[in-house]
């Protein structure tokens, strides 16, 4: 009998190192699980309630504030800035005896519409760009010392650190052009760092569109351009967008590039609340992960950190794991349509 | 062959094309898409340009630096510093011999008074050695105070910024600095008196050892006695050293970038003197990076070579997703993750009874290389499990059956065939990964322990459990409140130079191995 | 077997050929034309005359050149990089097409094509046929409808698909896909059609029914065709020229050709001794 194939039961030797090889894959899946469930159940703490409604809104609409803790009546007694000044005009309490620690009470709204922001900006910015450029490189193009140059360039901006990117946002954007700490300067600091996932990622989908329509539709006598407005774009952009979800994921995860360009650690007002609009792309704005980095950082980790700690990073991977997954979802529904 | 009946059009005769004013939009819409494919060229080029538009100024920042370090007569005091500084190294050094020897003391059986009460004699030697010094230690604060004094003078005359005089290597030196540096050089014989005292009474000190019991200790004396000897041999050249200084000695102007690429410290916002090496934030991220590669490349190798050879499709279908997945962690989430689990558990780890004979263990750092190195680790897997899956799925089918047909089982072909075949894509998924890690900023940053020092090697793999800074972690830590313009801004944005180069380098590299790759396969 | 060295350009140059009918002015002159892809020479100095209102069939052994000359009269040879005209012209009507004040999409739309794998484009029946005119501007509805109906039916696909003129394009048969390429090529009016192997993916009994609506076609249009069938060429072709090794070998009536060759390539060709 022939042993062939997959099932191949094989000699001593190989089932060994077949099995150590099979241990160090599910390693690193137990590790990145483990990372997983460590942060959504600390994390459930804080955004989800035993009784109806089951989430705590008040976790994810309220700005971040600071908490004060301090024995009142030989109880432990814990309570937000805004709460406790209130409570302070009718009671007494030694100042002395109160403990206060940074951002531990309140939510992280603030963070949470900031970094919306910044990646629905940073994306129109770098999807625009992005499949322009790929409309050129896949369909324009000859294969010229500039296009080698451009693709290049691509390959090489793909590989420069996250924190250069906010070095040289910091440098043109924030200094130079003078916008400051603002949205706009985060948008293009952002939206360049993508840049070159997005040019790739659309490029592959218009090439993946069979010459054949492209040539179809020359042959009618369609112009350049309507043949790509018409029939090649339309076909590409199913894929263009999927591939460019995982862009999403990576903006909004960043955080290097938006420490010096469009972050701020504690602001109070919402972005909308701006005098004129025109003023609305020239203000910084509180962002998840610096905030992240803020509240693990800068505060200790205590029993009263851990909530806003956890909580906030658990939010945060829970919504940049759902963009990844619709986006690899979305790419196998996309790859399963359209086989030509 | 007919039921269809045929009419046809109208004749083309009258088919007349209306010249329409296309040509000019298409060429229009041609080149605004040409336009976008270049702002890839033009941001490089931009990184290029403004890292080195706000870099470019610390190298002149940092001469005069130098300069007034010298001129001001700051070197000429951190000279005797350095002599005064081992002195109390080699006292800390005693105390550890202390340690040892209670020990040795308790293990024998002797109660902690009464060991104490035995180590009267060396506690006594101890304070007379650190007492030796007391004198060169007052001389050195002393100076400091006239120098930093000087120091603030000529940098808010001069303006921290510009630099100094044009005509080269001369520093052009106020009246009030001259005089400043001759009062520290008019110590010169106050420093031989205290030497001298000092010399003879460590001398006298090493004629008399106190008697130790324990031969660990004795050991540790040795050395120590050994190392004072050499300390106090160097006296003469010491002396000699302070003699020859100069302040007018010309500093060149490559010591600049020497002093950038070579010196050991990053010291920055002192009173004193500030100091822009980069070697401990580069050593800090290399380190990193080693530890980071040391586990990710077997685990990321290991499991590309397991899904694209050995695991059944279902398997597949689960562990390609799931991986991709875990490069989508935001890093900023890792490094919550290393503050809050990973750092503690090591740490614990690091206590228990298991490790003991670990030398270096229990760790007194929880955030340190290798916290920070672990976590890396784990996110440059994805990088190496993808374009090594890749490069291994990418073998021609003929490689694979030609071994099977010569009669090779499936551990065979893959050791032999596969992986060889696909070793330059594996190679280049490595590179990859490597930049990757070194320009990860986040996660250093939170859990590496922020330590501006080259860690202790003569600890062995110790220094591996140190903490460290880097590149990365420097600049997003300091970036924020730099003064603009300052040297300090203008040195981070150097070692940003320095970083964009070597994720440069090592991106084109990976690039040559991966083409060569396709060229192997064919 | 008969080997076939490779023939001086003099042999493959032939003159004009001998018209049966009143000598009549040619549409499309192609003068002494050398194409290349990149270091490739693919054609070699050819020479030929087309006729308006007759069908011009291009035979020869693969790989000869056929569908790279088919493809220079309308242009789309454009799309491939390193494709480059190293000598002579195509003229039609009198004008030569690479010359540079030439609007390509213009060219384009004179002279329609249909290519060897059929290729609809994934849109409706109606919008296959409908984007030919919509591109060149065309928006009137009923203009749009009165197109998609004719060239349909020009086709012979009219009654298989009235009713359901909003199917995806793809959904017809590879025979009816083919045919629809030719309405949609017709929809636009052009001069000229080339058709680059149309039935070779096609039964007998598609294949049949194109070779009829050739024939419908003929009195309207000028038709280049390129065959590897040699009873096709003899049935639905006026004049046929072999080509061998990008040399154009004997361009003459189809008839004559087929009956009484001048050269022997030819001959072995046609009768199957080679290729
Ligand atoms: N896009 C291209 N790039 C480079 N060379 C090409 C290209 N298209 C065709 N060729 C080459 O040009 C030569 C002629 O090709 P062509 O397609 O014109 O042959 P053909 O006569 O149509 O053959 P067939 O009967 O198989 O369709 C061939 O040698 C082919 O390799
Ligand atoms: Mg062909």
């Amino acid at each position: 009998m022939i042993a062939h194939g997959k099932n191949a039961t094989g000699s001593m030797p190989q089932r060994i190192v077949f099995w150590c090889l099979r241990i160090a894959t599910y390693f690193v899946l137990a590790c990145a699980t483990y990372i997983f469930l460590d942060i959504t159940i600390k994390g459930s703490r804080a955004v989800f309630i035993t009784h109806p409604p089951f989430v705590n809104f008040a976790f994810l609409s309220q700005a971040p504030e600071t908490l004060y803790v301090f024995d009142y009546e030989g109880k432990k007694t814990t309570m937000g800035d805004r709460e406790f000044r209130e409570w302070k005009t009718t009671h007494q309490i030694d100042d002395a005896n109160v403990t206060s620690v940074a951002y531990s009470a309140g939510g992280i709204w603030p963070c949470i519409v900031g970094t919306a922001l910044l990646v629905i900006g940073s994306m129109t910015f770098a999807l625009l760009v992005g499949i322009s450029s790929a409309i050129y490189l896949s369909e324009y193009s000859r294969n010229g010392r500039l296009v080698r140059l451009v693709r290049i360039a691509i390959l090489n901006l793909a590989g420069v650190p996250s924190i250069v990117f906010g070095l040289f946002g910091f440098g043109l954007f924030v200094i130079f052009f003078g916008w400051n700490v603002s949205l706009l300067a985060g948008w293009f600091t952002l939206g360049l760092m993508v840049l070159p996932a997005i040019i790739t990622a659309s490029e592959e989908s218009l090439r993946a569109v069979p010459q054949g329509l492209r040539e179809g539709s020359l042959a009618l006598g369609a112009t350049q351009w309507q043949t790509i407005r018409k029939n090649v774009l339309p076909y590409a952009l199913p894929g263009i967008l999927t591939s460019s979800i995982l862009g999403i994921a990576r903006v909004a995860g960043e955080t290097a590039p938006i420490m010096f360009t469009a972050a701020y650690a504690v602001r109070d007002t919402m972005p909308w609340n701006v005098s004129k609009w025109s003023e609305f792309p020239f203000q910084g704005v509180m962002a998840l992960p610096y905030h992240i980095y803020v509240v693990s950082s800068k505060i200790p980790q205590n029993e009263y950190t851990a909530r806003v700690q956890y909580g906030a990073a658990f939010v945060f991977l829970a919504l940049v794991m759902l963009i990844a997954l619709s986006s690899v979802l979305l790419r196998q529904r996309v790859r399963m349509r359209l086989q030509w | 062959m007919n039921g269809s009946t045929v009419t046809v059009t109208s004749p083309p005769a009258a088919h007349k094309v209306a010249a329409r004013g296309g040509r000019t939009g298409e060429a229009l819409i041609r080149l605004f898409f040409g336009g976008n494919a270049i702002i890839a060229v033009v941001v490089l080029v931009l990184i290029t340009l403004f890292l080195f538009r706000e870099g470019f100024g610390f190298f002149g920042g940092n001469l005069q630096n130098l300069r007034v370090y010298r001129s001001g007569g700051l070197e000429y005091v951190d000279i005797i510093r350095d002599q005064a500084d081992a002195n109390s190294a080699l006292s800390r050094a005693l105390s550890d011999v202390r340690v040892k020897e209670l020990r040795g003391l308790m293990q024998k059986g002797r109660s902690l008074d009464e060991a104490n009460g035995d180590l009267g004699a060396f506690d006594q030697f101890a304070t007379a050695f650190s007492d030796a010094g007391t004198d060169l230690a007052g001389l050195v604060s002393d100076l400091t105070d006239q120098a930093a004094a000087v120091k603030e003078q000529t940098m808010l005359g001069s303006g921290a910024a510009s630099v100094g005089p044009e005509d080269g290597e001369t520093p052009s030196v106020t009246p009030a600095v001259a005089a400043t540096v001759e009062s520290i050089r008019a110590s010169y014989p106050d420093y031989e008196r205290i030497t001298a005292t000092m010399s003879e009474a460590l001398r006298n000190l090493l004629a008399n050892p106190p008697a130790l019991t324990t031969p660990l200790a004795q050991e540790a004396f040795n050395r120590v006695n050994e190392k004072t000897r050499e300390y106090l041999a160097a006296f003469p050249a010491q002396a000699e050293r302070l003699r020859a200084w100069d302040p007018a000695k010309p500093v060149r102007w490559h010591q600049a970038i020497t002093a950038f690429l070579f010196d050991q410290r990053w010291i920055t916002a002192s009173f004193w003197q500030d100091w822009y090496g980069i070697v401990p934030l580069l050593v800090g991220s290399i380190m990193v990076s080693i530890v980071a590669l040391i586990l990710a490349v077997p685990f990321g190798v290991a499991s590309a070579i397991y899904v694209s050879e050995i695991a059944t499709r279902p398997e597949q279908r689960l562990i390609k997703p799931y991986i991709e997945f875990i490069a989508a962690i935001p890093s900023v989430v890792l490094g919550f993750f290393g503050i809050a689990v990973v750092g503690q558990a090591i740490r614990t780890a690091s206590e228990s009874t298991w490790f003991h004979w670990v030398s270096f263990f229990p760790l007194s750092e929880r955030l340190n290389v290798f916290t920070a190195g672990a976590l890396l680790g784990l996110m440059a897997v994805p990088t190496i499990f993808t374009l090594s899956e890749d490069a291994l799925r990418n073998v021609p089918r003929g490689f694979k059956e030609a071994s099977y047909a010569l009669g090779a089982n499936r551990l065979q072909t893959i050791g032999r065939v596969i992986v060889p075949a696909s070793l330059s894509g594996i190679m280049s998924a490595i590179l990859l990964g490597l930049g990757r890690v070194i320009g990860e900023t986040m996660v250093v940053l939170l859990c590496a322990g922020n330590r501006i020092a080259i860690p202790d090697f003569t600890q062995g793999l110790g220094a591996f459990f140190q903490p460290v800074h880097t590149m990365t972690g420097i600049i997003a830590q300091e970036m924020g409140e730099v003064v603009r313009g300052s040297i300090h801004y203008r040195a981070l944005f150097m070692v940003g130079l320095v970083l964009f180069a070597l994720t440069l380098l090592i991106n084109l590299a990976a690039q040559r191995i991966a083409a060569r790759y396709r060229m192997s396969i064919g | 077997m008969v080997t076939l060295e490779k023939m001086p350009d003099v042999i493959s140059t032939p003159s004009i050929p001998p018209a049966t009918e009143a000598p009549q002015k040619a549409q499309i002159e192609i003068k002494d034309f050398e194409f290349a892809y990149g270091e490739n020479r693919v054609l070699h100095s050819v020479n030929l005359q087309i006729l308006p209102r007759a069908v011009t069939a291009f035979i020869g052994p693969s790989g000869c050149g056929k569908t790279t000359l088919l493809r220079c009269i309308n242009r789309m040879n454009d799309l491939v990089d390193s494709a480059r005209v190293e000598r002579g012209e195509i003229l039609i009507d009198g004008i030569n097409i690479n010359a540079p004040e030439i609007d390509v999409v213009d060219l384009r739309r004179r002279v329609g094509m249909v290519f060897q794998k059929s290729n609809p484009f994934p849109k409706s029946i109606y919008d296959n046929i409908a984007y030919g005119l919509r591109v060149a501007g065309v928006t009137k509805r009923s203009r749009i409808n009165e197109a998609v109906e004719t060239s349909l039916r020009s086709a012979a696909l009219w009654d298989e698909v009235k009713d359901r003129l909003d199917r995806s394009g793809l959904s017809l048969s590879g025979g009816q896909q083919q045919r629809l390429c030719i309405a949609r090529a017709l929809a636009v009016e052009p001069e000229i059609i080339l058709m680059d192997e149309p039935c070779s993916a096609l039964d007998p009994i598609a294949t049949a029914r194109i070779e009829e609506l050739i024939h419908e076609l003929k009195t309207q249009y000028t038709i280049v065709i390129v065959t590897h069938n040699m009873q096709q060429a003899s049935r639905c072709s006026d004049f046929t020229g072999f080509f061998y090794l990008g040399n154009l070998v004997e361009f003459a009536n189809t008839a004559k050709i087929f009956s009484n060759p001048t050269r022997r390539q030819t001959e072995d060709y046609i009768t199957g001794r080679f290729g």
